[in-house]
């Protein structure tokens, strides 16, 4: 069911299209990407699970529109992208928030890009530093903050490009739990103020359940669609729903498809190693 | 910035009584002294070491004449327009090389041949070219401190944060803004520290052209009081050229302290 073309839904404001990408490397080409199709609705929330290395970051910069050798085709409201696009907003895996500039210039940067005046995009960074509970930081340089600061000033950052669509590429990874809860829960709080269509990209199936209308899972290389799940679970919600017994339900049965894929990445590895060594000694 | 605020409580709490303030000065005045005695010995050639005396009274002297004056600002003049010519053509050609592999493959060899060439041996060419004026001086400069600029910000380039590029990229950032905002601030460090090995060498280029030949400038002035055999006089231009270079290097740190605070 999921390798077939997704019908066209109505209000989809992103669609995935067969795409594939192919990397060339000095062991041979390796396949990121293999036919991935999907759509997001308008307002929805959409996450995308897969173990390690299955092509989870690559689908996030196809559709950020940062690599462009793809096949297939990747399309925001209708229009087709080749290169970054207006309506898309990427919070990035990696620590990327500017060292040398405030916690305020971090996040006025793309509306510094636009030209809008200095007071009035000063007023605009103040809003979304409040937004994700920054406030009493702005004249702050990312190095005196903790790393989950610094991320939050990246996702305020992306938000004060108000994008259409919001896409996360595992931005609370390098968190520990605790932080990585809280972030969620102020995430889920944004997201439903501000009915913020997003894709977050995660291999943490606790956070996929708690945030998301819908999961897709990939499999392990080639990374393809194995399934989407719908998650039907009350909103608003918190951090507390993870107690619930349908929340349990939802994460076992994502666990069983990923435990699969998990368990073929890792003997992937270990052969890899394998013939490493052999191959050194 | 805790760190320099520390260091500087420990300079200020005892800076007479500090050991090594002490060893310094005593460094020093040992120096003086040992010069002093080989001043009145008479084991050296007449006036090859003067006396202290002689060469305080020779730098009064020489601060005391409008025309050392006009000469000083000759040489800082042809060392800043060294500076600013081989500084923007190191930091294009930097970002060039950093930014393109084709480029720093086919070409980054050169540099790095060239960089340690002492560039005087083009000084012939030089003059040819622009004449015994000052130009001949500001050409030998720029070549001087082209190279240390231009490798230092290909470098620089090559270590900025992929992620950084990015995410300017998704911002749709066009290409001014790329380097503006994201380029050049993130290589803060390695164009300053360009900048300061580009300072000494222009520095060194410059005067350097001025001793072999020239009609006016610091190097001029020396190498005239040098051939006139008026040593007091030769001294005390080197003490002044010395306590020059020194501030012009403290100069371009306190740019680079500032930079650090900056960005914490
Ligand atoms: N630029 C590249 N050149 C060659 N191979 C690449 C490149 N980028 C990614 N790959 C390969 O493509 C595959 C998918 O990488 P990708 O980064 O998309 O995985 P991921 O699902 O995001 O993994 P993770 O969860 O660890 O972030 C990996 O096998 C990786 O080695
Ligand atoms: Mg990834």
């Amino acid at each position: 069911m999921s390798s077939s073309s997704p019908p066209r839904i109505a209000g989809a404001i992103l669609t995935v299209d067969d795409v594939t990408v192919r990397f060339e490397t000095p062991e041979g080409p390796v396949i990121a990407a293999d036919d991935v199709s999907f759509t997001v609705k308008d307002g929805e929330f959409l996450s995308i699970i897969g173990p390690s290395g299955c092509g989870k970051s690559t689908v996030f910069n196809v559709i950020g529109g940062l690599l462009t050798h793809h096949e297939g085709t990747v399309r925001v409201a209708g229009e087709t992208i080749n290169g970054p696009h207006q309506s898309i907003g990427m919070v990035f895996q990696e620590e990327s928030t500017f060292p040398w500039r405030t916690v305020t210039a971090n996040v006025a940067f793309p509306l510094e890009l636009t030209g809008m005046p200095k007071q009035k995009r000063i007023e605009r960074a103040r809003y979304f530093i409040k937004m994700v509970g920054l406030d009493g930081f702005e004249n702050r340089y990312p190095g005196e903050l903790s790393g989950g600061m610094r991320q939050r000033v990246s996702l305020a950052r992306t938000l004060a490009s108000e994008p259409k669509i919001l896409l996360m590429d595992e931005p609370f990874a390098a968190l520990d739990e605790q932080t990585r809860l809280l972030l969620g829960d102020k995430v889920l709080q944004i997201q439903q103020q501000l009915r913020q269509t997003t894709l977050l990209i995660t291999h943490n199936i606790t956070e996929a359940v708690q945030m998301s209308d819908r999961i897709l899972v990939m499999t392990y290389r080639p990374g393809k669609v194995k399934r989407i799940v719908d998650i039907d679970l009350p909103r608003p919600r918190t951090s507390e729903i993870v107690g619930s017994e349908a929340f349990g339900r939802y994460v076992a049965q994502i666990w069983n498809d990923l435990r699969e894929e998990a368990s073929r990445g890792l003997r992937d590895e270990e052969a890899h190693v394998l013939h490493h060594e052999a191959a050194s000694s | 910035m805790a760190e320099t605020g520390r260091l500087r409580q420990a300079a200020s709490a005892g800076p007479l009584l500090s050991p090594v303030t002490l060893v310094r000065v005593a460094i020093i005045l040992g120096a003086l002294s040992i010069w002093e005695l080989l001043a009145h010995s008479g084991w050296l050639y007449r006036d090859v070491v003067p006396s202290l005396t002689r060469i305080g009274a020779a730098l009064v002297d020489l601060l005391s004449h409008g025309d050392y004056y006009f000469n000083l600002g000759v040489t800082v003049g042809e060392i800043a327009a060294a500076l600013t010519i081989g500084g923007m053509a190191g930091l294009a050609v930097g970002i060039l090389l950093g930014a393109n592999r084709f480029l720093s493959k086919a070409f980054e060899a050169y540099l790095y041949y060239l960089g340690p060439t002492p560039k005087i041996i083009f000084f012939p060419i030089m003059i040819m070219w622009f004449g015994v004026g000052p130009e001949s001086k500001i050409a030998l400069g720029t070549l001087s401190c082209f190279f240390p600029i231009a490798l230092s910000v290909a470098a620089g380039m090559r270590q900025i944060d992929k992620v950084l590029i990015r995410v300017g990229r998704s911002f749709r950032a066009n290409t001014m803004q790329m380097v503006w905002k994201i380029y050049l601030p993130a290589m803060r460090h390695p164009i300053i520290n360009g900048v300061r090995l580009g300072l000494g060498m222009a520095l060194i280029g410059t005067l350097l052209a001025e001793t072999k030949l020239s009609n006016k400038g610091i190097g001029f002035l020396i190498i005239q009081a040098y051939s006139t055999f008026d040593m007091p006089q030769m001294y005390a231009q080197l003490i002044v050229l010395f306590v020059l270079a020194i501030g012009a290097n403290a100069l371009v740190g306190r740019l680079g302290g500032l930079a650090n605070i900056k960005s914490k």
